[in-house]
């Protein structure tokens, strides 16, 4: 018998999307404009949008400003998301961005305004013929 | 309208291409043979009886990516390769209600999927020598014993660290499997391998630019200039090294001059002022000897490409009148909107139209080769936001849906999108693994109403026959039959037969996803004449058609701006269909 492939890889060990029952990292940063502003500069300098598009509204990887989430919204959960990685795409950037400039960007996601929906349908407005 | 040279053309297709009229039944390479002609000699269904087309049979492949290419028929058994995780069926067609003979599950990385720049598809398989042979999403290639479904070898081709992932169908010349990647949107450095079919050992790599002893190039030799290293010199710096030029389309080949013929992808990064130069041989066609990899001639479309303009398409090989001279040539729809004819021994252009709405250039000079540009169109940061650039950079015909050539009526048959796009470029960095694009370009509509048109092609004169226009993109590959029907598919979900010669739509069929594979004809274990495509929405329309995708509740899409109400008519999901009378 050989390792099952759900642990075979390392990168393949999902964590899900419930948070370990104990210690939820938490942010050095008070999240304020300016280390949101500079979190959006890593943004783009990290080539995050490059995945989840400008403004990170979503392209090939999910919008991260719709308060959705898969792994977890949370300062820590969306940390754990940059620094490890998740399974379906997500790179580990943990081994080459330091862990303020992943704190910064977390605070740039955070910083942006939640839609009270997100609408998925415009055809109502269309006439009929 | 041909009646100049039909004459001629038939006897071409009796002295020149007997393979394809003595139609064995079977699909087994992805454009159906060496020319990627996509033509089946098989000629039961015909524009008098296409209306009773009937669904008779289906299979839900459990995968909800894209299912671009198109399925194998070997004998009496279909081959179907799923998008990730790369799940490879084998369908008993002999049988009732076609079960499964078995399933090869490959171990896939899903890290892959990250590094996928446009969902993670894959284009099909090959079969050769007792082998079903196709790329897995993570830089493997692999071998399946077709009988027993026991994988035979599996070799890494390619390195997703670097961006490189492998979506495309492999090509088999001979005893060599050729394969290439997908990356141009992550700044790789672009290439083909030839495998060992017997035992899958990498046996050369050729590089699509860097110095010639990388790109297995002799200058002077070919018919691509005397001067050494142009795939450096006509780059900037060391730009070259990240240069793009991937392979994710196919391939095809002519055994007489033994040469192989695919297409290369866009330069990295979109930015245009961070590599100046031509940068050959990105959005180019290449022809290498299979055997040993050697660059024999190359011809570049678009060169210093402004537009993301990838030259991954197929290349159909084909023999007719030019002119009033019988020509050996190869005809290439390219994203920028022309289509090419051109020598294949040498790949001089003899007929360069747009088939297509185009902007970005008023035309080719067939002499020099280049295009005559709108300088206006041009992008890079210090021209800003460059507005009513068409086609858009999922091209006048998208490379991942094939066109196909009939002998029998002379025409090329192709699915083509009628999109324009706004293009800002930016700075971006290279951080290997990681997208290296550097501009953002939505599309908006073209002229006329209609996202799309499938058209048929006179590439002797450069002009268009027919056309069917489509609300929507057509982002499906193409079938044409000895009996007179061609088939493509729709992304609001439809399968559609039409008359080859006169363009009259003859039949459709609702599938339950839009189709953006390419449809195949085989001879069933009964003797009849059968029609396969798949269903199964997603490569580029994952990210563009909005909300289609429903077993994730975190990743809820709005509208495509330009698209709005794509989502009323399809949702993901991928199924093979097979339809006969």
């Amino acid at each position: 018998m050989g390792t099952p492939p759900s642990v075979r890889y390392p990168n393949h060990v999902a964590a899900g999307g419930n948070q370990p029952p104990s210690s939820e990292i938490k942010t050095p940063l008070k999240n304020d404009s300016s280390d949101a502003a500079d979190g959006s500069k890593i943004f783009s300098a990290m080539n995050c949008d490059g995945c989840h598009g400008g403004g990170a509204t979503g392209w090939v990887g999910p919008s991260l400003v719709d308060g959705r989430w898969r792994y977890g919204g949370t300062d820590g959960a969306l940390f754990q998301s940059i620094f490890y990685g998740r399974p379906r795409g997500m790179p580990a950037y943990g081994g080459i961005m330091s862990p303020g400039a992943i704190w910064k960007v977390v605070a740039y996601i955070r910083a942006q305004p939640l839609p009270s929906d997100v609408p998925t349908e415009r055809w109502q407005q269309e006439k009929r013929p | 309208m041909h009646r100049a040279y039909m004459p001629l053309l038939f006897v071409t297709v009796l002295q020149g291409t007997p393979p394809a009229m003595q139609d064995d039944g079977q699909w087994t390479m992805p454009g159906k043979n060496y020319a990627a002609t996509r033509f089946s000699a098989l000629s039961q269904i015909t524009p008098a009886n296409a209306a009773k087309l009937r669904p008779i049979w289906n299979f839900s492949t459990g995968v909800l990516g894209g299912h671009e290419g198109q399925p194998l028929v070997v004998g009496t058994t279909m081959y179907v390769v799923t998008p990730f995780p790369n799940v490879l069926y084998a369908f008993d067609l002999t049988r009732e209600g076609y079960p499964l003979k078995w399933k090869y599950r490959p171990e896939v990385n899903p890290a892959a999927v990250g590094i996928a720049c446009c969902d993670a598809i894959n284009r099909g398989a090959v079969y050769a020598d007792g082998k079903i042979v196709y790329n897995l999403l993570d830089g493997h290639t692999v071998a399946v014993d077709a009988q027993s479904g026991r994988e035979l070898w599996k070799t890494q081709i390619a390195d997703i660290g670097q961006g490189e992932t492998t979506p495309m169908a492999p090509f088999v010349a001979g005893n060599r499997v050729i394969v290439g990647p997908s990356g141009g949107e992550f700044g790789i450095y672009g290439w083909v391998k030839g495998l060992d079919l017997a035992t899958g050992k990498v046996l050369w790599t050729a590089h699509n630019m860097g110095p010639d002893s990388l790109m297995l190039a002799q200058p002077g030799r070919g018919s691509f200039g005397s001067a050494p290293n142009i795939g450096v010199s006509t780059w900037t710096g060391d730009s070259w090294k990240r240069g793009g030029a991937p392979v994710w389309g196919w391939i095809s080949y002519d055994p007489q001059l033994d040469l192989i013929y695919f297409g290369t992808g866009n330069p990295s990064p979109y930015n245009t002022e961070q590599r100046p130069g031509e940068n050959k041989w990105t959005n180019s066609v290449l022809a290498r000897r299979p055997s040993n990899g050697a660059l024999v001639w190359a011809y570049q479309f678009t060169p210093h490409d402004s537009w993301d303009f990838d030259s991954n398409a197929e290349m159909i090989l084909a023999d007719f009148v030019v002119a009033g001279r019988m020509r050996k040539v190869l005809v290439h729809f390219d994203k920028n909107g022309f289509a090419y004819t051109l020598d294949r021994a040498t790949g001089e252009v003899l007929v360069a139209e747009p088939f297509a709405n185009v902007t970005w250039a008023k035309g080719v000079n067939r002499t020099s080769g280049l295009p005559i540009l709108d300088t206006t169109k041009t992008t890079g940061v210090s021209r800003g936001n460059v507005k009513g650039i068409c086609p858009s950079l999922e091209g006048g015909k998208s490379p991942a849906s094939p066109a196909a050539y009939s002998p029998r009526t002379g025409l090329f048959y192709t699915a083509t999108n009628n999109l324009c796009m706004n293009f800002e470029a930016s700075e971006v960095t290279r951080i290997p693994g990681t997208p290296y694009i550097g501009a953002n370009t939505p599309y908006v509509a073209g002229p006329g109403g209609n996202m799309g048109e499938f058209i048929a092609w006179d590439a002797a004169r450069g002009r268009k026959v027919w056309g069917i226009k489509e609300k929507y993109p057509v982002w499906s590959g193409s079938v044409v039959t000895a009996g007179g029907v061609v088939f493509y598919g729709t992304l609001d979900g439809w399968f559609k037969a039409a008359d080859a010669r006169t363009g009259k739509p003859l039949w459709k069929a609702k599938v339950g996803s839009g189709v953006v594979g390419a449809p195949i004809s085989f001879r069933g274990a009964d003797g009849k004449q059968y029609i396969a495509i798949y269903a199964g929405i997603g490569g580029d329309w994952f990210l563009l058609s909005g909300d289609v995708r429903s077993d994730d509740p975190a990743d809820v899409r709005p509208p495509a701006d330009f698209a709005p109400d794509l989502a009323r008519h399809t949702s993901q999901g991928g199924t093979v269909w097979i339809f006969g009378l």
